[in-house]
């Protein structure tokens, strides 16, 4: 079967969906997608209406029910799902089902086998320990036992004290979490129960597991990224270079990402920082070659101040900021990479069709993520109506590219079920100054308003990415 | 001063609900074909309500099979039979019922004139405090006192959660117009309270309603 002849349902919503019907044009391939009764004005849907009409298009009551992808898959013909990030991304049951069922598709992401292995943080910390991948010191599994918990907190900040950290700090994290979703830090073993009861509490009712891990939480440090992409038969596996994604809000969510990791040609780092992204990067495969990985992933790194590293976990789906690697990858010297579409031309069974000496990297890139939150005020999500979305003098440059789920020839009400994101803007720059004059032009022009039904100002973290771009990537 | 009989006399000049009943997901549809439309429903009964309701209509997904029953005691008014054995997007109306108010949404009605009502004040998700919420779960609602400043919710919204605490005059909470995972819109109700001033009043719509609303 050639691959153009496979069809793909789109099993998730917003900028990401807008992405995979865009990628299966790109590859020639017919898609369906799927939209809850809230996301009815959503632009994946009207992308989606746009391009394969309204047949193309089905209301399901969640993202969240595999029995009614299935049957939707079944309904539009499709013959693989591309899961996108969130909901079933990095569930092995689904993407096991999803091919052992009766009617067999093809799921677009790493086998299920692979999702099981490397989807459990707590077996990849192991994965990791056993190749001599450094991790952070914690916990190897998930514990419910709020004594057991306790005491290995306790060990923590005993064992932080006679490293001579002066302010010892203890990571509790809901084990089945993701995305920095149920994770909170204790300054002192006397508050541990309470916060250890309140993550508890909110991993139960978010994700119905109260497993938490206990870490040591590293203050201080940079969060890096390894992008690595493989066929289906796990032998052809390479990089695409690092990301560093350490500006994050107060609740550890990304706000800007910037390709590659660092810049040692242009910033002075106390550490070797090129070493760094080698060993970070040297890391990355090997585990990929461990567990024979075979779709796109990601690797998430810590880096700490004196420059040591240590794997915190993997993603084995695509990530928000696959854009900003492809936006500096060369393949064969060409750019135009585009993560998504190889993700899904390999998922089908293409080879991959180059080596890791054929893929270069030029200049540097900047994601931002255009938020509806309030920085001022904890990041708080905002809702609301938009009723202005325009980046104007900027929107025909080569070197941006925006994805956008929010329409901007009317006004759209923000869904309150999933995060405020609205828009990637992917900057790139031939080396740091530029990237950075280009960001600062980009978020100058941009023009975004609304207002709350009770006439409230949009709120918006425009200013906070301004704020953060001239030191990027210093540390 | 609430007036009850004025109440009562309204609801009783339109005593029923006409409402659709829509494909909670996406399936394969077969109707039950026992049922034309004027045909007479039954909602859930036995003791513990664990009979279901009559049989309306089966939707079926992935082998799974799902009955769509009649939640309440009613009459059926029409019936979409151009979608039996098609597939149907979730949210799709397959039928028309109507039915008599009961006594209980009688009750709620007034009770929603006579309570204090705390609204959300957001759209989102709302869930009682953890000791409030074992509390409403093993004794009911009515044991939990509530006043002023008090930290009763949790409101989740876009994964996030924060504290919200109670306004309004002390009391017992006499109705709960939320469930878990609901999500809610601004403005709607979340609890009823009612202040001990009010309890006799309240104790009298419910028993009026009990004797003037003709049983089910």
């Amino acid at each position: 079967m050639n691959i153009s002849d496979n069809k793909v349902l789109v099993a998730n919503r917003g900028e990401i969906a807008i992405r995979i019907v865009q990628a299966c044009r790109k590859l020639g391939l017919d898609f369906a997608c799927v939209h809850t009764a809230e996301d009815a004005h959503s632009g994946h849907v009207r992308l989606a209406r746009e391009l394969g009409g309204q047949g193309s298009l089905y209301r399901i009551s969640s993202y969240h029910d595999a029995n009614e992808l299935m049957v939707v898959a079944d309904e539009s013909g499709a013959t693989a799902i591309h899961p996108g990030y969130g909901f079933f991304a990095e569930d092995y049951r689904f993407a096991r089902r999803v091919m052992q069922r009766n009617r067999g598709l093809i799921f677009i992401g790493p086998s299920w086998r692979v999702i099981r292995e490397l989807g459990d943080k707590i077996n990849t910390k192991r994965l990791a320990r056993s190749l001599g991948v450094p991790t952070v010191p914690g916990s190897d599994r998930p514990i419910y036992d709020e004594m057991e918990a306790e005491a290995l907190a306790a060990s923590l900040f005993d064992f932080q004290e006679r490293q001579g950290i002066k302010k010892p700090l203890v990571l509790i994290k809901a084990s089945a979490g993701g995305g920095g979703m149920g994770i909170e830090e204790v300054q002192d073993i006397d508050l541990f129960r309470s916060v250890y009861r309140r993550v508890r509490n909110y991993a139960a009712r978010q994700f119905k597991d109260e497993g938490v891990l206990i870490e040591q939480r590293i203050r201080d440090f940079n969060h890096l990224e390894v992008q690595i992409l493989a066929d289906r038969n796990a032998k052809n596996i390479v990089h695409f270079g690092t990301r560093n994604c350490s500006i994050q809000s107060t609740g550890l969510q990304k706000r800007v990402e910037i390709a590659p990791g660092f810049d040692p040609g242009t910033i002075t780092y106390k550490f070797d920082a090129q070493k760094v992204l080698d060993d970070i990067t040297t890391h990355s495969l090997a585990l990929a070659r461990k567990v024979k990985y075979d779709s796109v992933g990601t690797w998430e790194w810590i880096v700490t101040r004196d420059g040591h590293p240590y794997l915190m976990e993997v993603n084995t789906r695509i990530q928000v900021e696959n854009g900003v690697s492809a936006a500096i990858a060369r393949v064969k010297g060409q750019s135009g990479i585009d993560l998504i579409a190889e993700q899904i031309r390999t998922g089908l069974g293409d080879p991959l069709g180059y080596a890791q000496d054929d893929i270069s990297f030029e200049g540097m890139g900047i994601e931002y993520r255009i938020i509806a939150e309030d920085p001022d005020n904890g990041f708080t999500p905002w809702v609301g109506r938009i009723e202005e979305f325009a980046w104007p003098g900027t929107d025909k440059e080569p070197w941006l590219s925006l994805h956008t789920h929010v329409p901007t020839d009317q006004p759209y009400d923000i869904p309150t079920e999933f995060d405020p994101n609205l828009a990637l803007g992917i900057i790139w720059g031939q080396d740091i100054k530029q990237a950075r004059e280009r960001g600062l032009e980009f978020l100058n022009n941009l023009k975004l308003d609304g207002q709350t039904s009770s006439g409230q100002r949009m709120k918006t973290n425009v200013e906070f990415l301004k704020g953060k771009t001239p030191a990027i990537l210093q540390f | 001063m609430l007036d009850i009989s004025a109440l009562l006399e309204e609801v009783k000049a339109s005593p029923y609900v006409e409402s659709s009943v829509k494909t909670p997901h996406s399936g394969v549809v077969s109707f039950n074909d026992d049922l034309k439309p004027g045909a007479a429903l039954f909602g859930p009964q036995g003791l513990y309500k664990e009979k279901p309701g009559t049989l309306l209509a089966n939707l079926e997904r992935e082998r799974v099979s799902k009955s769509i029953n009649a939640l309440e005691k009613g009459e059926l008014v029409a019936v979409n039979t151009e979608l039996a054995g098609r597939f149907v997007q979730a949210g799709t109306e397959i039928m028309r019922v109507r039915h008599f108010l009961s006594r209980k949404e009688v009750l709620d009605i007034i009770l929603k004139e006579a309570l204090h009502l705390f609204r959300a004040p957001e759209k989102a998700k709302y869930y009682f405090v953890p000791a409030v919420d074992l509390k409403v779960k093993n004794t009911g609602p009515k044991s939990v006192s509530v006043h002023d400043g008090m930290d009763l919710f949790i409101i989740s919204r876009m994964k996030r959660e924060t504290p919200l605490r109670y306004s309004g005059p002390d009391g017992v909470i006499y109705a709960v117009y939320f469930s878990v995972h609901q999500n809610l819109d601004a403005g709607e109700p979340l609890i009823g309270i009612c202040p001990p001033s009010q309890v006799n009043q309240i104790e009298e719509v419910a028993m009026r309603v009990q004797t003037e609303w003709p049983d089910e």
